[in-house]
């Protein structure tokens, strides 16, 4: 009987010497750098010639920051930017994915030519953009240009810079989602299909009742990544416009890099950060929660 | 076994706010300014952050100023970092080393814009108990006021940057046109070129949401008789009749047509390429792109003209050029102060800035070299007409420039895209300026 307490400790103790450098590495680059910015958004620091200084532990970087205007529009920016182009992608990804499921021949092929935007680094991608959406040579004002007698100068307009940096967005990373969700597609049974045909549903109503019950798993995470992804939206606006015309297309993660990096506003940037970080993290829980319990539903849907 | 969170979370908390207290624990403290002063008697090897600079048979500035050093100081050995192209970069590549304490760079070259924040951060050696006050006579009175931040200066003058107006002379010749005396004159002429259809736009200049933009506005308020912030960068000047008249101006020249819409959009290089493509007929740039005009594939070489910038009709300035250009500042933190200081001031004094005038198109810094014949005599027409640029500083002697720039550019250009009004854009920087000088912006 006293052999088994002392087995089970040895076996945690075994344990925890084997996860040690594991968590010795995640505690060095994960936790470590986030518990000390979370530390440094509450202090005041000076840089002297002996280092940092903390010159005093505050709220004033949030308080500052919640009312400051340039954050309040950077958040609308962020949310709605977010919001529009993960929905879009989610819906366009979908579309791509039946078809790509339905697709007899070169289905291989498509798939590669599709990644090839997701598999460009934004930066570069973001720079191609930028030549197209050129006000006095881009292909796409010259475009707008058969239109209408004054097409838009893309960039320097708030409207139509933030549609022009959503569809760059939109048309990099459609075919990540698009890839996720064909995934799910492919585990759907045969005899799912067959049953919805036998109770005589049509192609609208199988997609409706069928599959995108099926696929729910498949889009949550693929929603959740792009969520994460958009919410640190940082290349694209730094390429294309650097935050303008005024502050229109200031994303979260622009603010902080200004503060930090261009004020030299440790304090105020981490505030920034660990902010972004907490709605962002927020956002993705209460996202989980309501889904999980969606899918709950379906899964007892179905079993009774 | 159980992995529990709250451990790992606490340790990470301990290892975080141990981490912040002990940074305060350095070595040193204030920097000895005694040995920055000496010139070390034994070798020495200091490392130089810079870019290339090239001269104009294709060298490297850096090499020949090296050369010529090292025939000076053969004890002393510098050898060259190479800096990021792109200026932000530079700085955050630089604040964070230094600020870490890192000896190397010795000696780094940042933008004249930078001196009061990396002064404010402890990120340079204060010079003038190591040169002594007087040192700094011998250069242009705007370039020293940028160079220092409350009662002390912290970077050598390397080289001087400022902005000239361009323009077309063959299209002005074509119509009769003299070269405007003022930018009422300037407007009148583009208009006439424009109409008869020899060019697309009239003026074109940096409108995007960056520093640029600031360079601009700073020179036409300068042109109406006004400043940003007072001398001492404290207090907001902006406003009254001269900003009106400046942002008026700069939005009359929008809804005219005389600037494209696109205007908003444009860096040096945007503004640049309209006038080289042959769609400009004036141009407000800085002094390095004569050599991007004249180059041999330049579409519009030998036809190009190029004066100080004009100025407002009925007001006293005119030939306002916004100053820019790049110093040396010395590292606190390095090993061979003396070595270090040794360097950056010989490419400030007269031997480097004469090599600079006969080898490269580099504007110098040191007055008397500026006005000296060689540099009147010199082919290259910014060079010759760089003394008669009277320079406009920026508002950067506050710690806080970056978010004062920020709150300035981000304004004006919104009126250039024409969401706002220009009294409402003044009264919005004002505030936004305001807030930054105090720390409070974002």
């Amino acid at each position: 009987m006293s052999d088994v307490p002392s087995l089970t400790r040895r076996r945690a103790r075994t344990g925890w010497l084997f996860t040690l450098p594991a968590l010795v590495v995640v505690a060095a680059v994960t936790i470590f750098p986030v518990v000390y910015s979370i530390a440094i958004s509450f202090t005041q620091v000076s840089l002297t010639y002996d280092g940092l200084r903390v010159e005093e532990w505050t709220l004033a970087n949030y308080t500052t920051m919640l009312a400051s205007s340039a954050w309040r529009e950077a958040l609308v920016f962020t949310v709605g930017y977010t919001l529009v182009t993960v929905a879009v992608e989610l819906v366009l990804g979908i579309a791509v994915a039946v078809l790509l499921d339905r697709l007899e021949v070169g289905r291989g092929w498509l798939l590669a030519l599709l990644l090839i935007p997701w598999s460009m680094i934004t930066v570069v991608s973001a720079q191609l953009w930028g030549y197209l959406y050129n006000a006095t040579y881009g292909a796409v004002t010259w475009g707008l240009g058969l239109f209408l007698d004054e097409p838009p100068v893309i960039l320097g307009t708030p409207a139509p810079a933030i549609t022009a940096m959503a569809v760059a967005d939109i048309w990099k990373t459609t075919p990540f989602v698009a890839v996720i969700v064909l995934a799910g597609l492919v585990r759907i049974p045969a005899e799912r299909y067959e049953a919805a045909e036998v109770d005589g549903a049509g192609a609208w109503r199988t997609f409706v009742s069928v599959v995108l019950p099926a696929l729910r798993p498949v889009m949550v995470v693929a929603v959740l990544f792009r969520v994460l992804q958009a919410f640190g939206i940082f290349d694209l606006p730094f390429v294309l416009t650097q935050g303008g015309p005024g502050t229109a297309t200031q994303s979260l993660a622009m603010l902080g890099y200004k503060a930090l990096f261009q004020d030299l506003n440790m304090g105020m940037g981490a505030a920034v950060a660990t902010a972004t970080g907490l709605l962002v993290l927020g956002c993705c829980l209460l996202f989980l929660r309501a889904f999980r319990s969606h899918v709950d539903e379906a899964g007892e849907g179905s079993t009774a | 076994m159980s992995l529990r969170r709250r451990s790992l979370l606490g340790a990470g908390t301990g290892l975080g706010l141990a981490a912040l207290a002990g940074c305060g624990a350095g070595s040193g403290g204030a920097p000895d300014l005694a040995r920055a002063a000496e010139v070390p008697r034994g070798e020495a090897t200091v490392r130089w952050w810079s870019f290339p600079m090239a001269t104009n048979d294709g060298d490297d500035l850096r090499r020949l100023l090296i050369e010529a050093f090292r025939s000076r100081h053969p004890n002393i050995t510098v050898t060259t970092v190479d800096a990021p192209a792109v200026t932000d970069i530079s700085r955050s590549v630089l604040s964070t080393a230094v600020a870490s304490g890192a000896a190397s760079p010795d000696l780094y070259m940042g933008d004249v814009a930078w001196p009061a924040q990396f002064a404010h951060n402890a990120l340079a050696l204060p010079l003038d108990e190591v040169v002594g006050e007087d040192y700094w006579r011998a250069y242009p009175e705007s370039l020293v006021h940028a160079l220092g931040y409350r009662d002390d200066t912290y970077a050598f003058p390397f080289f001087a940057d400022q902005a000239y107006l361009f323009y077309r002379r063959d299209l002005l010749d074509r119509h009769g046109l003299d070269v405007p005396a003022s930018w009422e004159e300037l407007t009148v002429a583009a208009r006439t070129v424009q109409r008869a259809g020899d060019a697309e736009y009239g003026l074109v200049f940096q409108g995007a949401v960056y520093e640029g933009l600031t360079a601009n506005v700073a020179e036409f308020v300068a042109d109406a008789g006004g400043e940003i912030l007072n001398a001492e960068g404290t207090r907001v000047t902006l406003g009254g009749r001269s900003g009106e008249r400046a942002l008026t101006f700069l939005r009359d020249l929008v809804a005219d047509g005389v600037t494209p819409r696109a205007v908003g959009t444009f860096r040096e290089q945007d503004s640049t390429d309209a006038f080289v493509g042959g769609r400009a007929v004036f141009l407000r740039n800085w002094a390095y792109v004569w050599g991007v005009v004249e180059a041999p594939d330049s579409p519009v070489a030998g036809r190009v003209g190029v004066v100080p910038r004009p100025g407002f009709e009925g007001a006293a300035g005119s030939g306002n050029g916004c100053l820019g250009g790049w110093c040396n500042f010395v590292n606190p933190h390095s090993e061979n102060p003396g070595a270090a200081v040794a360097f950056a001031r010989f490419c400030a004094e007269e031997e480097a800035q004469v090599i600079m005038v006969r080898n490269t198109a580099y504007l110098p810094a040191l007055s008397a070299v500026r006005a000296g014949a060689e540099a009147r005599r010199s082919p290259t027409p910014v060079t010759a007409l760089a003394d008669e640029v009277r320079l406009v500083p920026r508002p950067t002697r506050s710690p806080h420039y970056p978010q004062v720039s920020k709150a300035l550019y981000t304004e004006v250009n919104t009126v250039l895209s024409g969401g706002a009004s220009p009294t409402e854009a003044l009264e919005r920087a004002r505030a936004g300026i305001a807030d930054a000088l105090e720390g409070n912006a974002l």
